[in-house]
């Protein structure tokens, strides 16, 4: 670099280049990863389907209500993909919340699929065999059940780690290979309803109902009950000294031990509370959305539970947010599906993509870095006055 | 009668040995990767995007020569399979080894991918969401040794029901194993590869290229969970389903752990949840629920695992095990 620019314009540049750099931790590179990966989507659109704009408009809109001045003044209309919006919201922010308690203790549990499917079967069947006695039992029976459940099956890997330091990556999702067999075991041998016409259990009884707080749809009360988790979660993290041990224990063990903290306790409660979250699920699942369990219920949104939490951080309180997102984006896609040529399941392809550019630490920096580098290739800036990202060693 | 129980035997280890090709070549990707210290846990959605590719590689290949063979299209589509399976696990690599992606968030993301990409390019292509039953697509070739037909046991061995042969990533599998042992124990790379695993600043101080290692091991496996997927949609079933991989690359995952991360135990950790599939269909004819049988492999890995940290404590003096570690 022998023909470099004065210095006081070279340190100018530099001081700017560092400020913006720093704004960008800030504010974080979310935006930009969503957007990445939007754009990647349509791109893949843009290549099978005919009418890709149309497409992305109905993804980006779809689930949208349409307002109406009306007789009765103001009408909203089209709520039902509205209303799928919400329900899905509901479980998917509770499913991030089972994964983000135990990944602050950094307890990588993928078991949320196996707590939900057990706990909203221990729900059902709290449910129905109450089903004479009024709402006012019936209810917190079936959420305490499906908590308990839910909690215990979670407790499970938790446990295995502590006991037998055996990776709870594995034993989470080896038990929600068992999970999904039980509940179809239980069901159907058990508990199905030979008048149904499919393997399913019986509708449960008007005692156990959540109530409707959007016509037309299924949104119930628990619409109420997850920012209210959520706020008890960073409550209890923020707040309280099981919080406080809880966030010692994930990013410090080894401080965690000498400091006394009780480190076997607080892993096996991270996991447990995650896995009475993941009940609490399953229980929005039986009772607001399906009303009964049939035996073939999908197996795999507990996965889609850490999208939520990673996309929020593992920060509660931004979990409702992150899950309301992507259940926009599902129903987004249900909209796209039906009223053009491309499926929905693209919304998987961008979910998936989201996760990629979210936590790819590097990705973000190494680009600015590259970009930094061309501009000084022409001229404009030496390289070496630069700053490297944190982090952009190879 | 002792020929009526040779043959009953024979006819349940070829049951064995199809129900287990598909996790025993994803089993080999995971302790590849594993050993270099990457758990690779994209193995379920580089087997279906393989099972997808082989297929729809396969079909394309006959609409564009359909002057070659049969067997030339399969093959075709097998390597489409193959470079797909590759190119999705070098989207892995490349996401963890360069821009710092966790490793665990970035397979499921994969996964996920695979799964939704494979719908979403079916749905588009062939009209259907639940599989391409709707196209004609071949089977890989099959290999048959002639002049058998005086053992009949040893011919439903080696040449499968009906003599017709078995498809070729099925006789694949036990060359894969080979090549694996071969690879770990003989070569240079083997043991660069387990240094990366077990210590990866030592590896580098020793001057081992530990990112190039980590780099061939999870190609390497996805080359191999390709294979098993390709078998799936191209072997004895000849057409690709929504989701058909169906928790094998778990199972293969766990395979690993199973058998203490050595290839013999692998092997056998393979086979042995080959075996409690056949389990399950079996008991399924008897009318059987079909899930107990389903909840072994599962639950054998768990008590498998509880009896490894037992072991391991008490070697251990009965230290308490680090929280610190993962896997």
């Amino acid at each position: 670099m022998s023909a470099a620019p004065p210095a006081s314009r070279t340190s100018r540049r530099a001081s700017l280049m560092t400020l913006i750099a720093r704004a960008g931790a800030r504010i974080g590179t979310l935006p930009l990863s969503l957007a990445a990966a939007l754009l990647a989507g349509f791109g893949l659109t843009a290549l099978v389907s005919d009418e890709p704009l149309r497409a992305w408009l109905a993804l980006l809109t779809g689930p949208l209500p349409e307002l109406h001045l009306g007789a009765q003044g103001w009408e909203a209309r089209r709520l039902v993909l509205f209303g799928a919006a919400i329900e899905d919201a509901i479980t998917l922010a509770l499913l991030g919340l089972a994964i983000a308690l135990p990944l602050r203790a950094r307890q990588f549990t993928l078991g949320a699929d196996g707590q939900m499917f057990l706990g909203a079967l221990a729900a059902v069947a709290t449910s129905l065999a109450l089903a004479a006695l009024p709402a006012a039992i019936v209810l917190p029976a079936s959420f305490l059940a499906a908590m308990a459940v839910g909690g215990a099956w979670g407790l499970l890997p938790g446990w295995m780690k502590l006991r037998h330091g055996a990776s709870e990556i594995v034993t989470s999702l080896m038990l929600n290979l068992i999970a999904v067999q039980l509940f179809r075991l239980i069901l159907s041998e058990w508990m199905s309803d030979p008048g149904a016409g499919f393997i399913a259990t019986p509708l449960l009884p008007p005692a156990a109902s959540l109530g409707v707080l959007i016509p037309s749809t299924h949104v119930s009360a628990m619409l109420l009950l997850v920012p209210l988790l959520a706020w008890a979660a960073q409550a209890m993290l923020d707040r309280t000294s099981a919080g406080y041990a809880l966030r010692a224990v994930g990013q410090a063990p080894d401080f965690a031990r000498r400091m006394g903290l009780p480190v076997a306790r607080t892993v096996m409660l991270s996991t447990a509370l995650g896995g009475m979250v993941a009940g609490l699920a399953g229980l929005h699942v039986s009772h607001a959305l399906l009303g009964r369990l049939p035996v073939d219920l999908p197996a795999g949104l507990g996965y889609e539970g850490l999208v939520v939490a990673l996309l929020a951080r593992n920060e509660p309180r931004a979990i409702p947010m992150a899950a309301l997102l992507y259940a926009y984006l599902r129903a987004g896609g249900q909209a796209m599906e039906r009223s053009t040529d491309v499926p929905r399941e693209m919304v998987l392809v961008i979910q998936a993509l989201i996760i990629l550019f979210v936590v790819a630490e590097r990705l973000w920096p190494r680009l600015a870095e590259g970009l930094a580098r061309r501009r000084s290739r022409r001229g404009a800036l030496p390289a070496e006055t630069v700053e490297p990202a944190p982090g952009a060693v190879a | 009668m002792t020929d009526a129980w040779t043959l009953a035997a024979a006819g349940l280890a070829v049951a064995l040995l199809r129900a287990a090709t598909p996790i025993l070549f994803a089993a080999l990707g995971a302790l590849v990767s594993d050993l270099a210290g990457c758990v690779n846990v994209a193995l379920e959605g580089l087997m279906l995007i393989a099972a997808f590719f082989g297929v729809m590689g396969a079909v394309q290949a006959a609409e564009l020569w359909p002057a070659l063979p049969v067997w030339g299209h399969a093959l075709i589509g097998g390597g489409a399979a193959l470079l797909a399976a590759l190119a999705l696990a070098l989207l892995l690599a490349v996401f963890h080894l360069e821009f710092g992606a966790d490793l665990i968030v970035a397979g499921i993301a994969i996964n996920l991918l695979a799964a939704g990409l494979t719908v979403f390019l079916m749905a588009s292509w062939v009209g259907d969401k639940g599989s391409t039953a709707a196209l004609v697509s071949p089977a890989l070739p099959s290999l048959r040794l002639p002049g058998l037909a005086g053992w009949p046991a040893l011919d439903l061995l080696l040449n499968g029901e009906g003599g017709r042969g078995h498809p070729l990533p099925l006789l694949l599998a036990p060359l894969a194993v080979a090549a694996v042992w071969l690879l770990l124990q003989r070569t240079p790379w083997g043991r660069w590869l387990r240094a990366s695993g077990e210590n990866p600043a030592a590896a580098l101080a020793a001057g081992i290229a530990v990112k190039r290692m980590q780099y061939l091991a999870l190609l390497a496996s996805g080359v191999l969970a390709g294979l098993g997927g390709v078998y799936l949609s191209m072997g004895y079933v000849t057409l690709f389903q929504a989701d058909m991989s169906a928790g094998r690359g778990f199972l293969a995952l766990a395979a690993v752990f199973l058998g203490g991360r050595a290839l013999a135990g692998t092997t056998a950790a393979a086979l042995l949840f080959g075996a409690s599939a056949v389990l399950a269909t079996q008991l399924g004819a008897l009318a059987w629920r079909p899930q107990l049988p389903q909840m072994l492999p599962p639950a054998v890995t768990l008590i498998a695992m509880a009896l490894a940290g037992a072991r391991r404590a008490r070697r251990q003096g009965n230290r308490a095990p680090e929280i610190s570690q993962r896997l």
